[in-house]
């Protein structure tokens, strides 16, 4: 088990730029997890890591060896496909076997009769169907190893292509998308089962998603791309309470972050047209955004620095979320409300909403975040 | 139904003119001479026993037949021994119809070496050409290197080439390097079917991405992705390929006709039909279209087989 460097890693397909430097140090037994839009480069970024795709300039290395122009097959990692892509005219056993036979037994070990003539090759047989059964007893498909991938559902095969990967000990284990195919429930149930997987193995894991929570649930650590660059690599709580940027910020979270503008005048920061009590450094620019999650705004009663009507609401039973339009700007926001207050929310209903000045995220118009602009209790607390 | 009458009209007007001379092929071959030349009999004919009159003139006895067999007709004149000798050969040369064809097809000519021959030319051409348009078709589907489609450009254009404008520098190639009345002037030049590489390439172009990932992944090289994953998945378009090849290299008479000059033990089957060609003794339809069904027979059960795997290996899953 190994760490793995990505260095200044840029990918041009013809014209079209499609990584745009990214570097990323990987630590030995780490799950980090690679999330992002469609399109964004992230299986682009896996593919050139497992070898299976060159980059145009940068580096690849594996625990300190620079791999980048080492073949895809001699670089010791395992890589789970999001079709799964087993091989259908073998059976579960034997997709599982591959990986071994490829590498541990030579070619005339593997001819049909000849193979079982030479000295070894009995033996060697037995240990690896003796690791395709250990890893098919961990995944629980051992009742479905002389089966072929034709005859399996999604979710079956979708474990013969996991336990296709971890049937050897790779360097890393790299997993594109491994549960966008599986239904919502069975994708939950294998969530847990890989984060387990990986707490066993002690292994490092690269991960591939579009989906923030499977990011979120899973991972040590979150790189959240776009554009063929990663925004901001931390971890998961990190990335959610103090993203570097209005484009993480809204992409991780469900629902999307409220952005409201901002404005820095010589009478104060004024929002919607209500000068608020916000103590601005100076410096700062004249335009500003600000980021508010849903679970920031409290509904509250009386005159407050938010109002407006009710247009929409889903109740998950658990927790509520209302859209509410502003009566200044005619701005849409997401609350998050607790089953307590279902009673003041209903369609059309007129509410006002507050918030606390530090849970609010301050961003410049580029989308850089303004950390020096926020009201920062904790720096006070320091100081007093 | 009868709204669509005329498309079942037509379709079975289509068949009969497809069958029929199927039907005439194996009707004759069961049938005696003269029914053929009367056009009488039905399908099987009336297979009553009939005299092969060949079989008889060789065996018209002669002074020394007459002496020897004098001990078993004794006291017989020479003339009456000539009779019976001539009644034994009759007997001896009379059979039905049907046997006497198929009997012929395997006598008249050595009919089991030009269907070895036939084996022989085709398992190799067929070997060969897929040993050489797996690995290309592969590269032209799934490998990206420099000049690709230029190559494909190439495999496109050598498919509008037709076989007759190219056969006389071929055959001058190989009479230079000393190899007509070879197997090899028969296989060699069919080794390489752009036909193959086309039809391999565009199956291969179905195959995901993924799956050759997934091989390279798990430490195969190109050439066993080829062998271990490609092949496998291919069955069903490689079959399809087979029954091209081998018909068209079983059943083709220009070629061999053209390399194969005298020489009979490298004739293949339809050089071998030529040997039932009228010569002066009458028509010999009987035991040509004998040899004929004998020739198509292998073609046909293997088709009915192949197209059995062709079925079940169309329902490829587990891809995707
Ligand atoms: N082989 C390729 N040739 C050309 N463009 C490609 C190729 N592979 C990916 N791309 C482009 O690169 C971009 C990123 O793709 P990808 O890494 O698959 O995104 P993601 O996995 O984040 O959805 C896409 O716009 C895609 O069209
Ligand atoms: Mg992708």
């Amino acid at each position: 088990m190994s760490g793995l460097q990505i260095d200044a890693v840029e990918k041009d397909f013809g014209e079209t730029s499609v990584l745009k430097g990214v570097t990323l140090n990987i630590n030995d037994g780490e799950f980090v997890s690679l999330v992002g839009p469609s399109g964004c480069g992230k299986s682009t970024l896996l593919r050139i890591i497992a070898g299976l795709e060159t980059a145009t300039r940068g580096t690849v290395s594996i625990d300190g060896t620079d791999v980048t122009h080492v073949r895809a097959a001699d670089r010791n990692l395992s890589m789970v496909f999001q079709s799964y892509a087993l091989y259908p005219h073998l059976t579960v056993a034997e997709n599982i076997a591959v990986p071994l036979r490829m590498r541990q037994m030579s070619t005339t070990q593997r001819l049909p009769v000849v193979g079982g003539l030479i000295p070894g090759t009995g033996p060697l047989k037995r240990d690896i169907s003796q690791a395709v059964r250990h890893a098919a007893e961990m995944l629980e498909i051992g009742a479905l190893l002389d089966r072929k991938p034709g005859q399996l559902s999604g979710g079956q095969r979708q474990r013969v292509a996991l336990g296709r990967a971890l049937v050897r000990n790779p360097a890393a284990f790299l997993l594109d998308e491994p549960l966008s195919n599986l239904d919502a429930k069975l994708r939950v149930q294998t969530r847990a089962e890989i984060a387990q997987l990986h707490r066993k193995l002690k292994a490092t894991f690269i991960y591939v998603t579009h989906d923030q929570v499977e990011a979120m649930t899973m991972s040590d650590r979150i790189a959240v791309m776009m554009g063929g660059e990663i925004l901001q690599c931390a971890a998961p709580e990190v990335i959610y309470e103090d993203p570097n940027d209005i484009r993480v910020a809204e992409f991780i979270g469900s629902p999307k972050i409220n952005i409201l503008p901002l404005e820095h005048t010589n009478d104060g920061v004024v929002l919607l047209g209500r000068v608020l009590d916000w103590p601005m450094p100076a410096g700062m620019p004249h335009l500003m955004q600000l980021g508010l999650r849903p679970e920031a705004l409290r509904l509250v009663e009386g005159p407050s620095k938010l109002r407006g009507r009710v247009v929409h609401f889903e109740n998950l039973g658990s927790e509520i979320f209302a859209q509410v339009v502003l009566y200044d700007g005619d701005i849409r926001l997401t609350l998050r409300a607790t089953p307590a207050d279902r009673q003041r929310l209903s369609l059309g209903k007129e509410v006002s909403l507050e918030f606390e000045l530090r849970s609010g995220l301050i961003f410049d118009t580029a989308g850089k975040r303004l950390r020096m602009a926020e009201v920062k209790t904790r720096a006070a607390k320091e100081v007093a | 139904m009868t709204k669509n009458w005329w498309k079942h009209l037509i379709l079975i007007v289509g068949t009969i003119v497809v069958l029929a001379p199927f039907y005439m092929m194996v009707s004759y071959s069961f049938k005696s001479p003269g029914e053929i030349d009367r056009g009488e009999g039905g399908f099987f004919g009336r297979q009553e026993m009939m005299v092969d009159p060949r079989c008889v003139a060789l065996r018209q006895p002669n002074r020394a037949d007459i002496e020897a067999a004098r001990t078993r007709f004794t006291g017989q004149a020479d003339t009456e021994i000539q009779a019976a000798l001539l009644a034994e050969a009759e007997a001896d040369c009379s059979m039905r119809p049907v046997v006497f064809n198929y009997s012929k097809a395997f006598t008249e000519a050595p009919l089991i070496l030009y269907l070895l021959n036939g084996v022989i030319v085709t398992v190799s051409i067929f070997l060969i050409q897929t040993l050489v348009a797996l690995p290309a078709a592969y590269a032209l589907a799934k490998l990206k290197f420099w000049g690709r489609e230029a190559v494909f450009g190439l495999v496109l254009f050598c498919l509008l080439i037709p076989v007759h404008a190219i056969a006389l520098p071929l055959y001058i190639v190989l009479a230079k390097f000393g190899l007509t009345n070879t197997y090899a002037a028969l296989i060699v030049p069919w080794t390489i079917s752009v036909f193959g590489i086309f039809l391999m390439r565009q199956f291969f172009m179905t195959v995901p991405d993924d799956l050759i990932d997934a091989a390279r992944m798990d430490g195969m090289t190109e050439f066993a992705i080829v062998w271990r994953v490609m092949l496998p998945t291919a069955v069903p378009a490689l079959l399809a390929f087979a029954i091209f090849s081998i018909v068209a290299h079983w059943n083709d008479y220009f070629w061999p006709r053209i390399v194969v000059t005298g020489n009979r033990e490298l004739f293949t089957p339809p050089l071998g039909l030529r040997e039932f060609k009228g010569d002066g003794d009458g028509s010999f339809f009987g035991p040509m279209m004998a040899t004929a069904t004998i020739i198509v027979t292998p073609l046909i059960v293997a088709f009915l087989l192949a197209q059995r795997r062709f079925i079940e290996g169309i329902t490829l899953s587990g891809m995707k």
